[in-house]
């Protein structure tokens, strides 16, 4: 069978909340909700300032070509449509919505001739995208009819800190099960393949018992970035995705457990995709845990819901390993937050580079087989050729090589700055 | 909670894992403490002396070179790490001046002039003993015995003027070995010897069980790759196989100078071994072919050095050339990229391994029991993959003049029939010159040893003593292979009680007879038994084996009787046998001489009827 080796062993830091059952997170009063949470054409707004929106109710419909719906978590009245300040630290445009907590909702209409089609466009006006951080429209992805024939559930959950996909598993097993039949009705995979790391035995037992026919558990080695999703379906199926290319040119397509959760329930509800449970952790947090999160809460709304303190040195959305890092509270929330880690000094290490010894371990660690040294020279001789050369291209982001560095050389951020450039310069 | 506060941003990821320049390079110091301790413990305080030396050229030439060009100053132990292993890799009783020069031109030259840490273009401690061993020949290749007791307090002063170094394994052969080690002789004890270390060469790299800590240390830390020194030994293995045919040669060459050091410590130097695992497969191969070539070939009998400099060159190159095969990497027809670096490198092993494993045994040395004689020099027999015979022997010679037994070992081998000896190859005997003439045997029948009369007097080296010596060693060689290797069939015989039996081989016969020799004045009768083999063509004693004899001394003179016939023996007088004899054996002597008798009587019966 094919076992993905490379990559490497951060500390889990998982034990503050995998334990922690599933609670209601903060209710904000104010919420910035971003039209861009996902890859793609932002979304287009469809309400006005002063409209009074419900919980449910549709703000931002897609725009052309990839992009998704946009849903308000909330019911109040739209204060305006304004530029505010997102995870990446740039202005994005923002529906900002006053709360008037009567908590007055609608919802999609339950949906009931179950085909292809229909799921397929549920999924499409529900706005979901791909939740574990990625932010692909699923329906895009699931629109695979023919050319795959197994879909791979990552529940891998590889990034220190995360629990929320493991407590996902635990409590929505049967919602998340039938969220895999529906997906494999979508994109006409026979089979389905749930990827979870083996430091997850509870998960893999439950849903190994509840799976039934055409869906099967893979226990994947504890090994970071086993849940990155071209070394997830090589985990999961043995397939490798060619470079360059999508999972659908090896046949198989993957979802996120938290996609899959949300699929079940817009189609079987009519609940559109307008929160999600994202784990709340780091050692400046008083209550670390697992939480249904409103689409655009302000950070700080989370802060102090689970009381973050002032030894907070460094807020991360998303994992430590590839989340981003932000400078302000006023960030809100999206659809791909999946952790929010407000790290204390301990634990936000940052070191100065030195001189690059030649070790090597990189290119060990490095999934994709690159040489993120010989990239990294390459960026600071301007060489983007031989940057290429070395692989910049096909570099996934997860963070490895800096992540084992001796030097501490900032590998990982130069391969990215180098891709960047290179795609910017058509090179 | 501030709403904008000095929360640190910066581009993921923000773990980071523990490890860290200064922490591998402390590793590696550690890994070294055994060499030194077992440097310091073989060749005395001297030795450890020019490890510090070294250390602190090193160090400081590294931190005043920074001060030159106005840069930080380093504390990242590396310069350390060059100091210790260069240091190691002197001769111990080098001059003070020769880890001075050395340590400035690893640091300054190979080091820092080409950017420092990380940017080397060779292991600046193979470079530096490169160039020392060019420069300082006479002085690099300087080496003592291991001493512990002896050599503590000694310095380069102490050794006489007229010092000619302590030959080390690769330049003189077992010769240069002690024949035995913690009473283990022979071929166990020179491997055993080389393991602990205890013989001359450079001060931290003979003692392999201390490199083998080190290296299990440093691979447990998972600082060096484990694939360098593993397939540099095996590849070392295979080209020894090849280049010596000999698989005894294997252990002792990959214990012997700096190939174990070399490949634990200096190959796996990170700036200058290829960085893709594969890729260090191929440049260690390289390693242990270009090693042994040169340790066979070359005119240094130390290859690993010159080795390591000259792959070093190459790793830039290979690391360029062969990068590792991406995940999912198509060629440009769209087909999975075929994995040609890994596919070679892991044949190579394989076809390695498989060399080894089918070469050992085709060229491994069987030991053949020796049962049922005792022998007074033949210590041990091995059938070498030739099919000849190699004979351990230990005897002395009594230089009566100087008032000195000189003792002496050999290795002689008799070729498959047991007819004649094709070589001899000397392991312990005389330093004064007084060494045997290999000549005078080698490629000699056995008739033609037994009949050499003149063994000396015209010999150049007047080693006549020595001469004799090795001569009866040989020929007991001969009788050994003849009671123990040679075919003999059975054959019937009754005739003689004293014949407890007969056997038969082409012309010889050989009889096992039992005797008596009454030691009167011991009021002692001791029981004698011989395998005395005759030549019915020549009618002349071929060869007796001793089975059962006075352990006190009083054992057979047996170049008296060798040779003879029965008419000669029958001649012989009690004077007559006296007078050849040195041990004084004389009822011996006359009790086997009656015994040999009857072995001729038995013959005639068994011939005739």
């Amino acid at each position: 069978m094919a076992i993905f080796k490379k990559g490497v062993h951060p500390r889990a830091h998982k034990e503050r909340t995998r334990g922690e059952p599933i609670a209601q997170g903060p209710e904000p009063g104010e919420i910035w909700l971003p039209l861009s949470q996902h890859i793609g054409a932002p979304a287009i707004p469809v309400v006005q300032a002063g409209e009074r929106v419900l919980r449910g109710q549709l703000v931002a419909r897609k725009a052309e070509g990839v992009s998704a719906n946009v849903y308000s978590p909330v019911a109040g009245t739209v204060k305006e449509i304004v530029g505010h300040i997102s995870a990446s630290g740039k202005k994005r445009d923002h529906i900002h919505i006053v709360n008037d907590f009567t908590g007055e909702s609608v919802r999609l209409s339950p949906l009931s001739a179950r085909t292809r089609e229909s799921v397929l466009a549920r999924i499409e006006e529900a706005g979901i995208v791909g939740m574990g951080g990625a932010g692909f429209p699923t329906a895009v992805k699931l629109n695979a009819e023919g050319r795959a024939d197994v879909l791979v559930v990552n529940g891998a959950e590889c990034e220190p800190y995360i629990t929320c996909d493991e407590r996902i598993m635990l409590e929505y097993s049967d919602e998340l099960l039938a969220g895999i039949r529906l997906c494999m009705l979508a994109c006409g995979a026979k089979e389905a393949v749930i990827g979870i790391e083996k430091n997850k035995p509870e998960a893999i037992a439950l849903l190994r018992q509840k799976a039934g026919e055409g869906v099967c558990v893979r226990a994947l080695p504890t090994r970071y970035p086993q849940g990155a999703e071209k070394q997830l379906i090589y985990g999961c199926t043995g397939r490798v995705v060619p470079e360059g290319g999508l999972p659908v040119d090896a046949g198989a397509v993957a979802v996120n457990v938290h996609t899959a959760l949300a699929v079940c329930r817009a189609v079987e509800k009519g609940e559109p995709c307008c929160e999600r449970v994202m784990t709340v952790s780091g050692g400046a947090v008083g209550r670390p845990g697992n939480y249904w999160v409103k689409n655009g809460t302000p950070l700080r709304e989370v802060a102090a819901f689970c009381r973050a303190d002032e030894g907070c040195a460094r807020i991360v959305c998303g994992g430590p390993m590839m989340g981003e890092a932000v400078f302000s509270l006023k960030v809100c929330t999206g659809k791909t937050t999946s952790a929010l880690l407000f790290l204390d000094e301990k634990e936000c290490v940052s070191k100065a580079a030195t001189a690059c010894i030649g070790c090597g371990r990189c290119w060990q660690a490095c999934p994709m087989g690159l040489a993120p040294n010989f990239i990294e020279a390459a960026l600071f001789a301007k060489d983007y050729a031989e940057a290429k050369r070395c692989g910049a291209l096909s570099c996934i982001g997860c963070g490895c090589c800096s992540y084992v560095c001796p030097a501490k050389r900032f590998l990982a951020q130069s391969v990215r700055l180098a891709q960047k450039t290179i795609r910017g310069r058509g090179i | 909670m501030a709403e904008i506060s000095n929360y640190k941003v910066a581009a993921s990821p923000h773990e980071i894992d523990n490890s860290n320049t200064r922490r591998i390079m402390l590793d590696v110091l550690i890994a070294l403490l055994p060499c030194v301790v077992c440097g310091t413990l073989f060749y005395g305080l001297y030795a450890l002396l020019l490890v510090v030396i070294c250390t602190a050229v090193c160090f400081l030439s590294e931190q005043i070179f920074n001060l030159a060009r106005r840069k930080p100053l380093t504390f990242d132990l590396s310069a350390l790490v060059t100091g210790v292993i260069l240091g190691l890799n002197l001769p111990p009783r080098a001059p003070w001046y020769i880890p001075v020069i050395g340590g400035v031109f690893a640091i300054v030259i190979v080091k820092m002039l080409f950017g420092g840490l990380g940017k080397n273009f060779a292991n600046p401690a193979a470079t530096a003993r490169v160039f020392l061993l060019l420069a300082y020949s006479t002085v690099m290749s300087r080496y003592i015995g291991a001493d512990i007791s002896g050599n503590l307090l000694g310095t380069p002063s102490d050794l006489p003027t007229d010092f000619t170094s302590a030959p080390t394994y690769l330049s003189g052969g077992t010769a240069a070995l002690s024949g035995s080690f913690w009473n283990v002789s022979g071929y166990p004890g020179y491997v055993l010897q080389l393991l602990f270390g205890y013989t001359g060469g450079s001060i931290g790299e003979t003692c392999a069980v201390a490199i083998l800590a080190g290296g299990v240390y440093l691979t447990a830390r998972r600082v060096i790759d484990w694939r360098i020194p593993a397939v540099y030994l095996l590849t070392a293995a295979v080209m020894v196989l090849a280049c010596y045919q000999s698989a005894r040669e294997i252990p002792l060459q990959l214990l012997s100078g700096g190939l174990l050091f070399g490949a634990v410590f200096m190959a796996t130097d990170y700036a200058t071994s290829p960085k893709w695992r594969y890729n260090r497969i191929l440049y260690a191969v390289g390693l242990g072919v270009l090693t042994v070539i040169i340790r066979r070939f070359g005119a240094y009998p130390e290859g690993t050095s010159l080795a390591i400099l000259i792959l070093n060159l190459l790793v830039p190159v290979m690391d360029r050339m062969i990068l590792p095969v991406r995940f999912g990497q198509r060629t440009k027809s769209g087909k999975p990229m075929p994995r040609v670096a890994q596919w070679t490198a892991l044949g190579l092993c394989a076809a390695m391994a498989l060399a080894l494993a089918v070469g050992v045994p085709t060229v491994a040395y069987t030991e053949v029991a020796l049962e049922g004689g005792t022998y007074a020099s033949v210590r041990s027999v091995s059938r070498n993959f030739r099919g000849e015979y190699e004979f351990t022997v230990e005897g002395e010679a009594y230089l009566a003049d100087y008032d000195y037994t000189q003792p002496l070992a050999y290795v002689v081998t008799l070729d498959k029939e047991g007819k004649k000896v094709t070589d001899v190859e000397p392991v312990v005997q005389s330093t004064m010159g007084y060494t045997a003439e290999l000549s005078l045997f080698e490629g000699r029948t056995y008739k033609e040893i037994l009949d050499l009369t003149d063994l000396g007097t015209d010999a150049e080296t007047s080693a006549t003593h020595t001469n004799e010596s090795l001569r009866e060693m040989i020929l007991e060689c001969f009788a050994a292979y003849d009671y123990n290797i040679a075919d003999y069939e059975t054959i019937d015989y009754a005739g003689h009680a004293n014949i407890v039996r007969a056997e038969r081989r082409g012309d010889l016969y050989r009889f096992t007879v039992d005797g008596v020799a009454d030691l009167a004045e011991y009021n002692y009768k001791q029981p004698l038994t011989y395998a005395v083999t005759l030549d019915a063509s020549s009618g002349a004693v071929y060869a007796i084996t001793t089975l059962t004899e006075s352990t006190y001394g009083y054992t057979l003179d047996k170049p008296v009787f060798l040779g003879r016939t029965a008419a000669e023996l029958s001649a012989m007088t009690e004077e007559g046998i006296q007078a050849d004899i040195t041990t004084g054996a004389t009822v011996t002597n006359v009790a086997a001489r009656d015994m040999i008798l009857q072995c001729f009587a038995a013959l005639e019966e068994v011939r005739h009827g």
